[in-house]
């Protein structure tokens, strides 16, 4: 419980820190792309160098990154054993019993491995590790903001984000604390059948479902003694600027697309 | 004898991250049977996490801890037993009520231990009567119940199991004087008519030097002072080094004796500091 590490922010000095919030929803948004627009050797050998160029400009401990990989070990060998036995080729690499591997399905297994590894990764390393949850809900509240003539409640919609990302620190504390109070009666998780230990739920999601309301009763009532009326006029405390450097990062950015689309064109070795 | 030990005990949250924060250092004390012993100190000074070592909720990362002797850690599997006997009421524990009925919710821990149906209705009418709940309120529903009464329904909940040593995390933070009184009172009964020891943790010194034999002292982690409750209010420059203070009667009569005063040392009631100032005033 005290270990989940998938989605944190990481304190740190560097320069992927520093970035404005806006511009690195902006910039994980066209590394993922980047991601998809690779196609061949080169261009995946660039992806995964950049990878680990980013890794080394965010100052994160690799240890932490590797984290936050391993819950979705899973999904990834799932991915790539998909793409190793069922995809279709030429040139036969083995082949025993009915089934046959193909050099295309190796390739495109590793492939996908790499796209999966740098999705999750990039937008670990812009988002979720380098950017605090309240400036990246700020940032989606500011780059939705056009959506406001369209009467869509942009503000609220942000608002409710970040009150459920504060609340998800909370909520874990108060489960552990409930689930301590009940072992400390005699409480039995880890034994018996299917049915037994669903029931062993029970004591702890009732007094957690009562304690969420009471929060988020105690919680809206602190907002209004606020006088908080939604997002209309509010202003903010600290106001965030777009830098030469962040421009400067999303001209690097796009130079890379572009370059992963030269190295596409190249066409050496085996395509996807 | 000492029912309750701890060795050197060092617990860390959250080792190897950016928010290490060591709660317990290199912590030893002990805890005589049939005491009612009081730990005090600010927050954040380690008391909580103390409390979860007591009965196997959180496994320290050094040192020991001894239940009779013997180490708890040392067959994990029966650390239900130790549970029992060893019965913990959280801080804030009115938010743990989950069953329909205060009865229910008091006989869920000795329903817990196997015990037959005959023996929890007595085991719940015991506790209830323990913590001063008229039996009416034990059909009642949790969320019917004041905030005191819901208190003391969860503590009647652990009593209920009958451990031998009932720790207590701040049972009368946030409640009325006479809801503390009753309470703490209520708690020590339980102590002298089963003659369980009992471990209460708090930040307020009157409570402790009103209903405590023994007093514990933790200050950044650590224990600073511990001992009997007249060792412990004698050395008052440590308390106040930590930010801690003798109760103020306590404070108003060693003042008084400066004045020349003729009153006793070791005042630490209202009611013992009327009695001592009647017998002068004759």
């Amino acid at each position: 419980m005290k270990n989940i590490a998938f989605g944190q922010y990481y304190p740190a000095h560097s320069p992927l820190h520093a970035m404005d919030a806006r511009m690195k929803v902006v910039l994980s948004v066209l590394y993922i792309v980047a991601a998809f627009l690779c196609k061949n050797v080169l261009s995946f050998a660039a992806l995964l160098l950049s990878a680990l160029l980013l890794l080394c400009l965010s100052r994160l401990p690799l240890r932490i990154v590797l984290r936050s990989l391993r819950p979705l070990f899973f999904i990834m060998l799932f991915t790539a054993m998909l793409n190793l036995f069922f995809s279709g080729g030429e040139t036969v690499l083995v082949s025993f019993w009915r089934i046959t591997i193909y050099v295309e399905g190796l390739y495109s297994a590793l492939f996908m491995l790499v796209r999966i590894l740098v999705l999750i990764f990039g937008t670990g390393v812009f988002l979720t590790y380098t950017t605090t949850p309240i400036a990246l809900t700020d940032a989606i509240e500011s780059l939705l903001s056009p959506l406001r003539i369209l009467k869509v409640p942009v503000h609220e919609f942000a608002m409710m984000m970040s009150i459920a990302l504060r609340f998800i620190p909370t909520l874990m504390e108060e489960t552990a604390k409930i689930m301590n109070a009940q072992k400390a009666r005699g409480v039995d998780f880890s034994s018996g059948g299917l049915i037994k230990r669903a029931k062993a739920l029970v004591p702890i999601l009732i007094p957690l479902i009562v304690s969420s309301f009471r929060r988020a009763d105690e919680l809206a009532m602190a907002m209004e003694c606020r006088c908080y009326r939604g997002g209309k006029g509010r202003t903010r405390m600290t106001v965030p600027h777009l830098h030469a450097g962040d421009f400067a990062a999303l001209a690097l950015m796009l130079l890379f697309g572009v370059g992963i689309l030269y190295l596409n064109r190249l066409g050496i070795g085996f395509t996807l | 004898m000492a029912v309750l030990s701890l060795e050197r005990v060092s617990y860390v949250y959250g080792e190897g991250t950016p928010f290490e924060i060591k709660a317990l250092d290199d912590v030893s004390l002990t805890v005589r049977e049939g005491s009612v012993t009081g730990i005090i100190g600010h927050t954040g000074s380690g008391k909580s996490t103390l409390v979860q070592l007591f009965n196997g909720l959180e496994k320290p990362q050094g040192g020991r801890v001894l239940l009779d002797g013997k180490d708890i850690w040392a067959e994990p599997k029966k650390m239900r037993d130790i549970r029992f006997r060893v019965g913990l009421v959280m801080q804030y524990p009115e938010y743990q009520l989950f069953e329909e009925t205060i009865a229910a919710d008091i006989a869920f821990g000795p329903r817990n231990m196997g015990l037959d149906e005959a023996e929890i209705g007595a085991r719940v009418a015991e506790a209830a009567a323990f913590v001063g709940l008229s039996p009416d309120v034990l059909d009642k529903s949790p969320f019917d119940l004041s905030g005191g009464q819901k208190r003391r329904a969860a503590i009647a909940g652990v009593m209920a199991m009958r451990p031998e040593i009932l720790v207590l995390d701040e049972p009368a933070a946030g409640l009325d004087p006479r809801g503390r009184d009753t309470i703490l009172q209520g708690i020590c009964a339980y102590g002298k008519k089963t003659g369980a020891t009992v471990i209460i943790v708090s930040h307020s010194m009157e409570d402790m030097a009103t209903y405590c034999d023994d007093i514990v002292v933790m200050a950044n982690a650590g224990v600073v002072l511990s001992g009997t409750r007249d060792e412990v209010f004698a050395k008052a420059e440590i308390l106040t080094s930590v930010g801690l203070d003798v109760p103020q009667i306590t404070q108003l009569c060693l003042l008084l004796r400066k004045q020349g005063v003729a009153l006793p040392e070791g005042i630490y009631t209202t009611e013992a500091a009327i009695t001592a100032l009647a017998k002068i005033l004759g």
